[in-house]
């Protein structure tokens, strides 16, 4: 086995390429997307049913939140849409709005959606904030209008009114009310679409699942150069030959790993959150699922040309599939996020993107691990017996 | 030392290997002739454990092999058909994996690398890498990565396929050196002259069959009737072959092209008597030439066909 694994390194000699390559490419990528995620803003379309000065008042006021992107859309538009999952979700400004604001009523609004996340919980506690603004500087007005009439009996009403509300209003725009901007932060954007981490993470599974894939599909490399027969008959078993390329093909796939996760820190800034440990223990299986995934596909094709024809599209729709290139909380598709299920990549960026975006601790990690673990298990049984079953 | 028993391999419909038996001794120089896809790598294969065969046995030193793998590994050498080695790796580097996985290490691996460079001429280039050797340079590397670990049974499969006469030569000339110095060595070609010049004993296979075998002498034997004398003479007419016909052990003659080919039994005989009867005659002989029976015409006798084409 010692002599399998000091050959795999040396031929590490003429694939160090790839490597270098597929290292670029995840840092580059995610320079590129996560710029681009963390500006990804789910779309909310707004029906305005009220069309009143107050209901106009609500949508500009939203409109100063750039974490969301608002389109006004008639009831029709907007259902068909959510329902088809185009856009994420609606806000409904339901006829009485004004009335409501104006006599101080609970104010009713709907929300229009398909599932629950914490991207609709952010837009009601936005909308809330800002109808109980309205509201606020309703009263304030209402006061300070009949205050005024009171104290001097000829003066206009409904002018002080008006120009009293839109005074109150304009002074919020300076100073929001605290828990306004504390909702925000809170639970909003940044808990869902931390879009540089998810980036990180995905490209770095991503890029260095090609590291891993390719790594153990030097066995190919062999039997073209029909050195595997001739290894196959020497006194190493073949137990000793398939270790030893394993092992080299895991270790090579968490230097990867190792490296962008270090350039990730160090390069990019990322934060791998509070459990170390937890991530490089989700790592550390998922190299063992992908590198037994590889031998998996090495076992059922004949060449390395093969294997480079199919390993980007495996690679690539599992990576989609998992949620590596955007974040699954944007899939609406129930048979997708099933067959996300089945893919390492989804294991692995729920394991490490709980730790490092969501905070939590290394007992998020051990649930991950285990099903990688038992990916990999059964890839590598799968791929060993058809290697072993093959004549030449 | 090796023997095979009544062994069956199937590829699907093709029997690639049909029932063949034969035995190998120690110190021999033991050769397996035959054409294109007459099954001797795949004897080879099931013989080096590579694969499993359909039927039969083989036995090392008296023990099945398809029982335990693990002595015949141990002292075996296979020089396989098609290069296997790391052309992106050096020649020093491939002999010393093959080495290793063979179970030699350290300096004893090291001091067998040099020896084993000098046998197969390559210890000015063993720093450079195998895909900038020439065919024949590869060849003897391919030679070499089997005898490391001084292999008691040496099996070489066509090993001198597509090379030039010189390197040829020199791989003929290491195997009888190593076979001076005690190593067991299967010889498989298509080319019979290699075999004629290498082997005590062989077997001729053809489509999986064992056709003949024995030593040369006695295939030869088996033709020795088939001298054939091709004579041209200044004339050549029905009249010439019935007067040749006429000599005792010519069995028959006939026109080739202006060529007569005669077949007879033993050649130092008829030649005399065919140059009598020419003098006789009054004719011209202008050229004439004696085919001695040899491991081609014993093919060609029982299979009716060329060795190559
Ligand atoms: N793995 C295989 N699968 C299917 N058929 C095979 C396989 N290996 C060999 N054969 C078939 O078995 C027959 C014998 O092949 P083999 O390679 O043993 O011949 P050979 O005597 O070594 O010929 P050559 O001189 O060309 O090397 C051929 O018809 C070949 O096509
Ligand atoms: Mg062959």
């Amino acid at each position: 086995m010692l002599s399998v694994i000091k050959l795999r390194l040396l031929r590490l000699r003429d694939e160090w390429m790839i490597f270098v390559f597929m290292t670029a490419m995840a840092l580059g990528f995610t320079a590129i997307f996560g710029a681009s995620f963390t500006t990804y803003k789910p779309t909310v379309y707004i029906v305005d049913e009220d069309k009143s000065y107050y209901s106009q008042a609500l949508i500009s006021e939203l409109n100063t939140y750039k974490d969301f992107k608002f389109k006004e859309a008639d009831i029709k538009a907007a259902e068909k849409d959510i329902e088809e999952g185009n856009v994420s979700m609606g806000l409904l400004i339901k006829e009485g709005f004004q009335r409501n604001v104006e006599e101080g009523l609970s104010i009713s609004l709907g929300i229009m959606k398909i599932k629950d996340d914490t991207v609709i919980l952010t837009l009601q506690e936005i909308v809330s904030g800002i109808t109980m603004k309205m509201a606020g500087a309703n009263r304030i007005a209402d006061v300070t209008a009949a205050f005024i009439q009171s104290a001097k009996p000829d003066s206009d009403f409904e002018k002080i009114r008006s120009s009293s509300y839109d005074n109150v209003m304009d002074s919020w725009k300076y100073k929001n009310p605290i828990f306004v901007k504390a909702t925000v932060a809170e639970s909003g954007i940044q808990a869902g679409y931390d879009g540089l981490m998810h980036s990180m993470i995905g490209f770095t599974l991503f890029f260095s699942m090609y590291t891993m894939v390719f790594g153990i599909g030097t066995i190919l490399y062999d039997k073209q150069h029909k050195t595997w027969e001739r290894m196959l008959i020497s006194p190493v078993s073949r137990t000793g030959i398939l270790g030893g390329s394993m092992i080299v093909a895991y270790i090579t796939g968490a230097v990867q790993m190792g490296v962008l996760i270090l350039s990730g820190k160090y390069l990019i800034g990322i934060d791998w959150g509070n459990s170390m440990a937890g991530v490089l223990l989700v790592s550390a299986a998922f190299i063992f699922a992908v590198t037994s995934l590889g031998l998996m596909m090495t076992g059922f094709i004949k060449t390395q040309a093969q294997l480079g024809s199919i390993a980007p599209i495996v690679l690539t729709s599992t990576s989609m599939l998992g949620g590596c290139m955007w974040p699954l909380e944007i899939v609406n598709n129930k048979a997708l996020l099933l067959l996300a299920e089945l893919t390492p990549q989804k294991w692995a960026m729920q394991g490490i993107e709980s730790i490092a975006s969501s905070g939590m601790g290394f007992e998020a990690a051990i649930l991950p691990s285990m099903v990688l673990t038992v990916m990999g298990i059964t890839f590598f049984t799968i791929g060993a017996f058809s290697l072993n079953k093959q004549s030449i | 030392m090796l023997r095979i028993e009544n062994l069956y391999k199937e590829f699907g419909n093709i029997k690639a290997v049909n029932n063949i038996s034969f035995e190998v001794k120690r110190g021999q120089v033991f050769g397996l002739l035959g054409p294109n896809g007459a099954g001797k790598s795949t004897a080879i294969s099931m013989i080096s454990t590579l694969i499993e065969p359909t039927k039969g046995d083989i036995f090392f030193e008296g023990k099945s092999i398809l029982k335990d793998s693990k002595p015949i590994r141990q002292r075996l050498g296979v020089v396989p058909q098609d290069i296997a080695l790391y052309p992106t790796l050096t020649g020093y580097e491939n002999l010393s994996f093959w080495g290793s996985v063979n179970g030699l290490k350290g300096q004893e691996l090291k001091n067998r690398i040099l020896e084993v460079s000098d046998i197969i001429g390559l210890n000015g280039r063993l720093n450079d890498r195998v895909d900038k050797y020439s065919g024949g340079m590869k060849r003897r590397l391919n030679i070499g990565a089997a005898l490391l670990h001084k292999p008691e049974l040496l099996i070489m499969d066509e090993p001198t396929v597509g090379i030039d006469p010189q390197s040829r030569n020199h791989i003929l000339d290491t195997v009888l050196e190593l076979n001076k110095q005690g190593m067991t060595i299967i010889y498989t070609s298509h080319y019979m002259e290699e075999v004629e010049y290498l082997c005590n004993e062989l077997c001729i296979m053809d489509e999986g069959n064992i056709i003949a075998s024995g030593t040369q002498q006695e295939l030869v034997d088996l033709v020795k009737e088939k001298t054939q004398i091709n004579l041209k003479l200044d004339k050549n007419d029905e009249e010439v072959i019935n007067h040749l016909m006429e000599i005792k052990g010519v069995y028959e003659a006939k026109i080739n092209e202006n060529v007569i080919n005669l077949f007879g039994s033993s050649t130092d005989v008829l030649l005399a008597d065919i140059i009598a009867k020419v003098t006789e005659n009054g004719w011209m002989i202008e050229t004439i030439d004696v085919k001695k029976p040899n491991l081609e015409s014993v093919f060609l006798h029982l299979t009716g066909k060329a060795l190559r084409d």
